[in-house]
């Protein structure tokens, strides 16, 4: 019977989905996103993929074996701060955790502006106000050992009290309860009987790290966002279930896949950052056809600039994260972002006379000066209109027109401040947002011990391949992989409709050297146990499973921790390390350390330390069968070029006529020298002089350098 | 070789006050530096290379995190990176410990006129150095400084610093809290070639680790240290390579020529004057009960800037820095308060400002006094003041008002250092960290920011609860928030918080104290603003927490446990903590500023109830307001209790009893400080005509050349009503400290407070000169 694969990433404007049918081929649709009722846009692009396939609506879902959705209403809760009124029930004693925010303002280390002036550097609203925040006594100690029982006692009326005051989601977070967790249990009882219907996250459960503070703060936000998630996941779903949809909905994930929705309006943390998550997971995915496995990737939209790794095959993690100053445990692919995308706004600095681009942004409204709503500072996006990189006619495909003018009177006030011509001005906006874009990147692979001469750099939003040519070279990189034409403006849903399930358990278990390993398999056992639990719920039979784990370790003493694989024997049916595994472990230890840390930098005379376990349970989707040219072609068709336009090339230093490509014309194979430019409904891609463009069997154009 | 008999004394003998870098250097021949610098860069390329500078300097200080690893690296944030010109003027300096930087470029300066001839400064050359007289904020602060060559002449420095946890002495740590000098504490070593052509010099090194207790951890730190500064220097090298060395020292020089015009234009809008401000440190060694002054002055005229200590007490016991101490701490608030605009490029501004210490000092001591613990004590007391005594100038300008910051939390630290076995079996050794958590100070634009770190490391982090139980024999009953911690005012300090404990896991912990600032506030407000709370130390002898447990009962409070209160002295050794016993700690918090009877009761009101800020008692008798049952603010009752507050404020006597009440109409000359005016007077005449006047009233407070203090009502009033967390002095000190109010005789605006020694004279802390 035929059945589709289906992903659907909600954005701001609009509502992406895609399809994969049970041949491996791909149909994409787009709808208008319908906020505040998002599920709305949701089903109207599902119907209309549907009636792209041929499908009325009910038996396009009926046939859907597995839906895959990206959701960002946890984000715009937090960013909009109308999520719920959370009580928290504390240690009694550490009711403050999360005011005295480790005596750090939960900073972004980047804005200086807010190291050095204290007065723009206050700590955020806080999300639970004092009052609402209970201790009751109780107390672990480091072992796990109890010294102090729970007073149910205080228990009990802290519930009551709080209900009293109108809380709707319970937050939990008792000192070292990843070691013990009988007391968050017992609470968490005790308001499910006085409140069946109120949301709880218990810290043990959602975040079983060490170090309360960012394990409070993912209890709390976990439940801020609850209420609000759980509602909407819990209408969708239905709806879906009524349209005929019969399996479990899926949910992406910022670990890099997808959770059911049950654990998702559990758990709604997870879907914080899921957006951007997914372009890196459509990026592995894409990356496993073409052969590549180190992938930086780079996503430049209006306001941001996003950058991930792909290191062998995997995407690299962090396990703290931030939002709204607040940092809290969850593992995520880490996506590192800087205020600087095409509506960065430049300036010339009173004192020194010359330019500054960002951090700060026009956004979408009023977004750049040629949006023609008000804006008169000239951003990024009017230097490459400027510049003719951007045809004011034909930007994102013709769907927003652009007043060149204004461009060129945003950028002429800047030029005449510093003494420059219009285009070297332009040039000039360019060229520091590339010089920040590239510094990004640096410190996200230099600064962690990979060498991006080693790496693809895959550039999508709407504002990358505009820039990656040039900040690319600046690092070094092999080549610039701008994705699939017909599949880049679905980037995200493209993302979903490809993640596989995953569950990511961890558990904290500090041990030293030397180690025991009858201690180490019971960890590994427990964490096999509970993600095989998950995977089972969510309706996922045990031959489909598969389990990778790792264990956190560190120098003792020391603070930085590297993440070790653990051999691939260590599996989901024998959870334990084989004969000798334990010198195996510490010597993968020491090379992850070296090649992060630099060669010689690990001491081979200090004592090592344990101190996360973790599991990856993953179960694969169906696989895509991306369609490959037979042919290559190097010469472009006639119609292809579309035109020519006056272009300023600043390495050349002057204006040229430039040709100008249809990017939906150009055929696999060909190529291209530049400098030139193509166009795509999505993007626009500058080729520098110097640099060529190739289109590869698949249909994604690739940048090398050096002709 | 011929021995040389001749002892060059001059070396060190010149610098027992501590070395002052000269105007011009004497450098040997045998370097050539790189003076070229290109004419005219583009403002693009500029930028471009700006903010490459700034990123290598950044990776700099993050690839020394990554390979210390050390917890003081990560979470004390006790280092600095730093990137220099070729003759030693600062580009930048990095965003963590901030003392640190401030003393970079007095080493650079004297390696180039101390050893460019003998051993020589060549590329590929990297010196080690912590010799406090040099530029060290105290032994424990090593430095590794790298020149970078372009061709066969020196382009720049690279330079770090790192806290090392132990580099000998006589108590472990290097902390040396009871030595009477530098001989007692760790290995002083001037710049001394530890790399010579991109080889560690073995011989050097070992007898740099020999010194240590922990030579494995040292070695490490040297190691992350290295690593930085090549990291640093292959990318300096790599833009030379690219842009040409005269573009990238022009563009060097264009950053330092823009900080100085930046710091210029400043100096202009704001009047010439003299502002003063004095605190106290108390014990130096164990046993002292006596109070040490500390003063400030700062003096501007046209565009510069002179800092001097007249005043300070003599050097004595443990409490000292050296004058690269003093000058490090000073740079800190100049930073950020007078160049923040400028991102750590403060090297343009410092052309402007000039040094001026009395040697033999406190706070400028003379070899061989004992400095080990100078960043805990004798730095924070040079540091804090300075953000009083620059706040007050910038007062005058209504933009730069804005940058106003009081005195934040930590302005001496409460020290707990400790040792013994651990959980685990294992000798350890640890000062708490929690005090890092600070808080930061009112500004005059609003609220201070509670437990908001120490403004001298902007973004440091304190360890949690969790990590330090599991490294160290520990059980916390709690880490708080203080209620009434944060100054009154108009705008409130900050809170501070208060951790306590008791050892778990293990039959004792053997304690040191180091404090000061527990008998008198050291975070004094200003304009007005309130102190915050002293140091505390809280000790309970075998208390019944054991009961309290099984009947499953944690205390809240110290308060809620039973048992011998013990005073702790200041400086007091090996003292047992045993698991009965109740230990805790509260630090100060930030200053308030501004008369509080001025803050908004709605305010006062979040304060109380939902920030948990402010006692209802301190709402009543700091604030006057008062509350009704129902949480909101019983506005006649407020209305009428401030109304009475200032009738009894006006009504105590003036200081300059021949001064008489009444008002000076004439036009507004200057806007001093947030209560302070000056008024040129319609009547009288010449100089006389100048006034200080009330801001809200207008009453006449004398004539400018006088103390504005004199024409006030002024209280003094026991220490213990300057904050409700104040307890009883004469616990540590002999001398009786005072809190001086100065109020409008006309309408009774708190002016001004001052904390003081009762035999203290009034401190003129504002001179301004306005011109005719």
């Amino acid at each position: 019977m035929q059945s589709f694969q289906v992903g659907v990433d909600i954005g701001g404007t609009f509502t992406d989905c895609v399809v994969i049918d049970s041949s491996g081929h791909l149909v994409a649709a787009k709808s208008p996103s319908t906020p505040p009722n998002f599920a709305q846009g949701m089903l109207n692009a599902l119907t209309i993929a549907g009636e792209n396939l041929g499908l009325p609506f009910e038996e396009f879902c009926s046939k859907i074996s597995l839906l895959t959705h990206g959701t960002t209403v946890g984000t715009n809760t937090l960013i909009q701060r109308r999520g719920a009124k959370v009580g928290l029930l504390t240690t009694k004693g550490h009711e403050d955790i999360i005011h005295i925010m480790r005596g750090s303002r939960g900073i972004d280390t980047r804005n200086l502006n807010q190291i050095v002036h204290f007065p723009e550097s206050q700590k955020p609203d806080p999300i639970v106000p004092k009052r609402y925040i209970f201790g009751v006594s109780e107390r672990v100690d480091c072992h796990g050992q109890v010294v102090v029982h729970l007073n149910e006692d205080e228990v009990g009326k802290a519930i009551d009290a709080l209900l009293k005051m109108g809380v709707t989601a319970f937050a939990v977070c008792l000192l070292w309860s990843f070691k013990y967790t009988a007391h968050e249990r017992r609470i968490a009882e005790i308001i499910r009987m006085k409140a069946p219907d109120c949301f709880i996250t218990c810290s043990y459960e959602l975040a079983p790290k060490w170090g309360e503070y960012e394990r409070l703060t993912a209890t709390v936000l976990n439940a801020y966002i609850g209420p609000v998630t759980s509602d909407y996941l819990k209408r969708l779903d239905a709806k879906l279930r009524e349209a005929g949809y019969r399996h479990p909905l899926q949910i992406t994930s910022c670990g890099g896949g997808s959770v059911s929705v049950d654990r998702a309006i559990e758990a709604p943390l997870l879907t914080l950052d899921s957006g951007p998550v997914s372009g890196v997971t459509a990026s592995k995915f894409l990356g496993q056809f073409i052969n590549c496995s180190n992938i930086i990737t780079t996503d430049m939209g209006g306001t941001s600039f996003d950058v991930g790794i792909i290191h062998e095959g995997r995407p690299a993690y962090n396990f703290i994260s931030n939002v709204a100053q607040y940092e809290y445990f969850i593992p995520k692919v880490d996506i590192q972002a800087i205020g600087s995308g095409g509506g960065s706004l430049a300036r010339v600095d009173a004192v020194s006379k010359t330019l500054r681009v960002g951090p700060d942004s026009a956004g979408a409204d009023p977004g750049p000066a040629c949006y023609g709503k008000g804006n008169t500072v000239p951003t990024v996006t009017d230097a490459d209109v400027v510049l003719g990189y951007i045809d004011p006619n034909n930007f994102l495909g013709g769907r927003i027109k652009l007043d060149r003018q204004k461009s060129i009177d945003a950028v002429q006030r800047v030029a005449d401040e510093i003494g420059l011509s219009l285009m070297e001005t332009a040039a000039g906006i360019a060229k520091i947002a590339e010089f920040k874009m590239a510094d990004i990147i640096r410190k996200t692979t230099v600064e962690k011990g990979f060498d991006p001469r080693d790496f693809t750099l895959f550039a999508f939003g709407g504002a990358g391949p505009v820039h990656a040519g040039v900040f690319a070279r600046e690092l070094g990189v092999q080549k610039v992989l701008i994705p699939l034409n017909r599949i880049a403006s679905t980037w995200c849903a493209f993302g979903a409709a490809t993640a596989d399930i995953l569950h990511i358990h961890e558990q904290v278990e500090i041990q030293a050297s030397p180690f025991n390993s009858d201690a180490i398999d019971m960890q590994l056992a427990r964490l096999a146990e509970s993600a095989k639990a998950q995977m089972n719920r969510d309706g996922i039979v045990d031959g489909r499973i598969d389990m990778k784990f790792s264990i956190d370790m560190r120098h003792r003493g020391q603070i930085n921790e590297v993440e070790v694989e653990l051999p691939a024997a260590v599996s989901k049916k024998s959870p334990k390390l084989p004969k000798k595994g334990l010198v195996t472990v510490e010597q993968a230890f020491y090379a992850k350390y070296e090649s992060i840390y630099g060669k010689g930098s690990s001491y081979g005379n200090a004592r090592l330390e344990m101190v996360t376990f973790r599991v990856r349970a993953s179960a694969a989707t169906q696989q895509l069968v991306l369609p490959k040219a037979k042919r290559l072609r190097t010469g472009v068709m006639a119609q292809a070029l579309t035109g020519t336009r006056k272009v300023y090339w600043s390495d050349l230093g002057k204006l040229l006529k430039t040709q100008i490509f249809d990017g939906a014309l150009l055929q696999a194979g060909n190529k291209l020298s530049g400098p030139a430019i193509v166009e795509t409904t999505d993007t626009t891609i500058v080729i520098q002089p110097n640099q060529t463009l190739r289109v590869d069997a698949f249909g994604n154009f690739e940048l090398h350098f050096g002709a | 070789m011929a021995v040389s008999r001749e002892h060059k004394k001059s070396t060190f003998e010149a610098i027992k006050g501590g070395y002052f870098p000269p105007k011009k250097l004497t450098i040997s021949d045998k370097l050539k530096l790189h003076r070229k610098a290109a004419g005219k860069i583009d403002p693009i390329t500029y930028e471009v290379i700006r903010h490459s500078l700034w990123n290598i300097n950044e990776e700099h200080g993050a690839t020394i995190q990554r390979l210390s690893g050390s917890p003081v690296a990560m979470y004390a944030l006790d280092l600095n990176p730093s990137i220099l010109t070729e003759d030693g003027e600062f580009v930048f300096f990095g965003p963590y410990m901030q003392y640190m930087s401030g003393v970079a470029d007095t080493q650079v300066k004297w390696i180039l006129e101390n050893r460019s001839d003998n051993p020589g400064i060549k590329n590929g050359d990297m010196f080690l150095a912590n010799d406090p007289w040099v530029g060290a904020a105290h032994q424990q602060d090593v430095m590794l400084i790298c020149p970078v060559f372009h061709e066969d002449e020196l382009f720049c420095w690279i330079t770090n610093c790192l806290h090392q946890y132990d580099i000998g002495g006589i108590t472990p740590s290097s902390f040396c809290l009871s030595a009477e000098n530098a001989y007692e504490e760790g290995i002083l070593i001037p710049p001394v070639k530890i790399v010579e052509n991109g080889e560690i010099r073995r011989d050097i090194e070992e007898l740099y680790l020999r010194a240590s207790r922990k030579p494995e951890a040292v070695a490490l730190d040297f190691r992350a240290q290295l690593a930085g500064n090549i990291t640093a220097k292959n990318r300096v090298e790599s833009l030379l390579k690219r842009y040409g060395a005269d573009v990238v020292k022009a563009v060097m020089r264009k950053i330092l020529n823009d900080g100085e015009r930046a710091f210029i234009e400043k100096m202009k809008r704001l009047p010439d004057g003299v502002w003063r401000d004095r605190t106290y440190i108390e014990c130096c060694r164990p046993g002292d009960r006596k109070t040490h002054r500390v003063q400030l002055i700062l003096q501007k005229k046209g565009n510069k800037l002179v800092f001097q200590n007249e005043g300070t007490a003599e050097q004595d016991g443990a409490m000292n820095a050296t004058f690269s101490g003093w000058r490090g701490s000073i740079m800190v608030a100049l930073n950020q308060l007078l160049c923040w605009d400028q991102y750590f490029a403060i090297g343009g501004a410092l052309r402007h400002v000039e040094f001026d210490p009395t040697p033999g000092t406190m706070n400028c001591a003379d070899f061989p006094a004992s400095v080990s613990t100078a960043p805990v004590q004798a730095m924070e007391i040079s540091l804090y003041p300075t953000y009083n005594v620059l706040s007050k100038m910038i007062y005058g300008d209504a933009k730069m008002r804005e940058d106003i910051m009081c005195i934040g939390g930590t302005s001496q630290w409460p020290a707990t250092i400790f040792r013994g076995t651990d959980q685990w079996g294992e000798p350890y050794g640890y000062l708490l960290v929690d005090p890092i958590g600070g808080a930061i100070g009112a500004f005059a634009t609003g609220d201070g920011i509670s437990t908001g770190g120490q403004s001298r490391t902007p973004i440091c982090k304190l360890p949690n609860i969790e990590h330090t139980e599991q490294t160290f024999p520990l059980l916390f009953l709690y880490r708080k928030e203080v209620i009434d911690s944060g100054g009154a005012g108009h705008h409130r300090g900050g809170m501070s918080a208060e951790s306590c404990f008791i050892p778990h896991g293990t039959a004792s912990i053997t304690h040191d104290t180091l404090s000061s600032g527990n008998a008198m506030p050291t975070s004094t407000g200003m304009m007005g603003g309130y102190p915050a709370t002293v140091n505390v130390y809280k000790f309970k002898r075998e208390t019944d927490i054991s009961r309290l447990f099984e009947k499953k009962t944690m205390p809240g409070d110290i308060s809620e446990v039973n048992g011998r209160e013990e005073t702790l002295s200041l400086r007091q050794q090996d003292f047992q903590q045993n698991p009965s016993d109740v230990y805790s700690v509260i630090w100060t918090g930030g200053g308030g500023f501004g008369d509080p009877l001025e803050r908004d009761p709605t305010k006062v009101r979040d304060d109380v109830i939902e920030h948990m800020a402010v006692s209802a008692t301190a709402a009543r008798d700091i604030y006057g307001v008062v509350l009704s049952l129902d949480e909101t603010v019983d506005i006649a009752a407020t209305q009428k209790l401030r109304q009475s507050r200032r009738a009894k404020r006006k009504a105590y006597p003036v200081v300059n009893g021949t001064l008489q009440t009444r008002q000076i109409k004439g036009k507004i000359l200057r806007e001093v400080t947030e209560n302070l005016f000056v008024r040129l007077d319609t009547k009288g005449s010449g100089k006389q005509r100048k006034r200080w006047c009330c801001r809200a009233c207008s009453t006449d407070l004398g004539a400018l050349e006088q103390n504005y203090k004199e024409g006030c009502a002024q209280l003094t009033a026991p220490i213990t009503t300057a904050n409700p967390n104040i307890g009883d002095w004469k616990r540590y000190i002999d001398d009786e400290p005072v809190f001086r109010q100065f109020f409008c005789p006309g309408c009774g605006l708190l002016i001004e407070n001052e904390i003081s020694r009762a035999d203290d004279p009034l401190l003129m802390d504002i001179q301004i000169e306005i011109p005719a």
